[in-house]
């Protein structure tokens, strides 16, 4: 009874902080990236295509680990899917 | 596995198509939506209609997981390259106000390997499972 209590409590307070943290974010709303990207993106990258210019030039330390984390996720499946006598 | 003439006929007549799109993806990447994951993805699939054509042919795992494991040094290499001319990790090794039509050459580069380790790695994930599994069905 307890944890549903201390679950309603917990779910309620997480719904008031993201109801508020969207219907009270005006002040904090503002384009300069996206209007630094669209206007400087093509000169600084070499690419028309925008997402392409992000995930390649600005977040390319974001798209390394995205790439070594389907390396490992791989491996291990790889590891896990061989039968037990072929590894040991 | 169930296998169908009719299947195996039309997998036959799509297979080059399918890759020659998957290439289209990867290499138009920075002037056309897609790029390296998508466009791998597309590559992953052409490789794996091999299966319906001929389901008793897997491919040399040892050798898939080893060439994946050499592009992916390979980004890390072309990556850190940047260090030598700009003095900063992960961005393009061009200078900031070089020529447009040669920081291409590096959006091209790391586009075509991360898809060709997006699709090697979807394939060899695949073939674990048609392997370990057991074709005979």
């Amino acid at each position: 009874m307890t944890r549903k209590i201390f679950l309603i409590a917990m779910l309620t307070s997480i719904f008031i902080l993201f109801s508020a943290s969207i219907f009270k974010s005006e002040k904090y709303l503002n384009d300069f990236s996206k209007s630094y990207y669209l206007s400087n993106g093509f000169y600084e990258t070499g690419s028309k295509n925008i997402v392409t210019g992000i995930y390649l030039d600005y977040r390319l330390f974001d798209s390394i680990f995205e790439a070594s984390i389907l390396l490992i996720v791989v491996s291990g499946i790889i590891f896990i899917s061989t039968r037990d006598d072929k590894i040991l | 596995m169930k296998n169908s003439s009719i299947l195996v006929c039309i997998s036959r007549i799509l297979f080059p198509f399918i890759l020659l799109f998957g290439f289209y993806i990867i290499i138009n990447g920075h002037v056309s939506p897609g790029g390296g994951f998508q466009g791998g993805a597309i590559l992953a699939t052409a490789i794996l209609i091999t299966y319906f054509i001929d389901p008793e042919r897997i491919l040399n795992l040892k050798f898939l997981i080893n060439l994946e494991k050499s592009s992916f040094i390979i980004i890390l290499l072309i990556v850190s390259l940047s260090f030598l001319t700009r003095g900063v990790f992960f961005t393009n090794f061009v200078p900031i106000d070089g020529e447009i039509d040669i920081k291409k050459i590096f959006l091209i580069a790391l586009n075509f390997f991360i898809g060709m380790k997006v699709a090697l790695g979807l394939v060899s994930v695949f073939s674990t499972f048609i392997k370990e599994g057991g074709y005979r069905i």
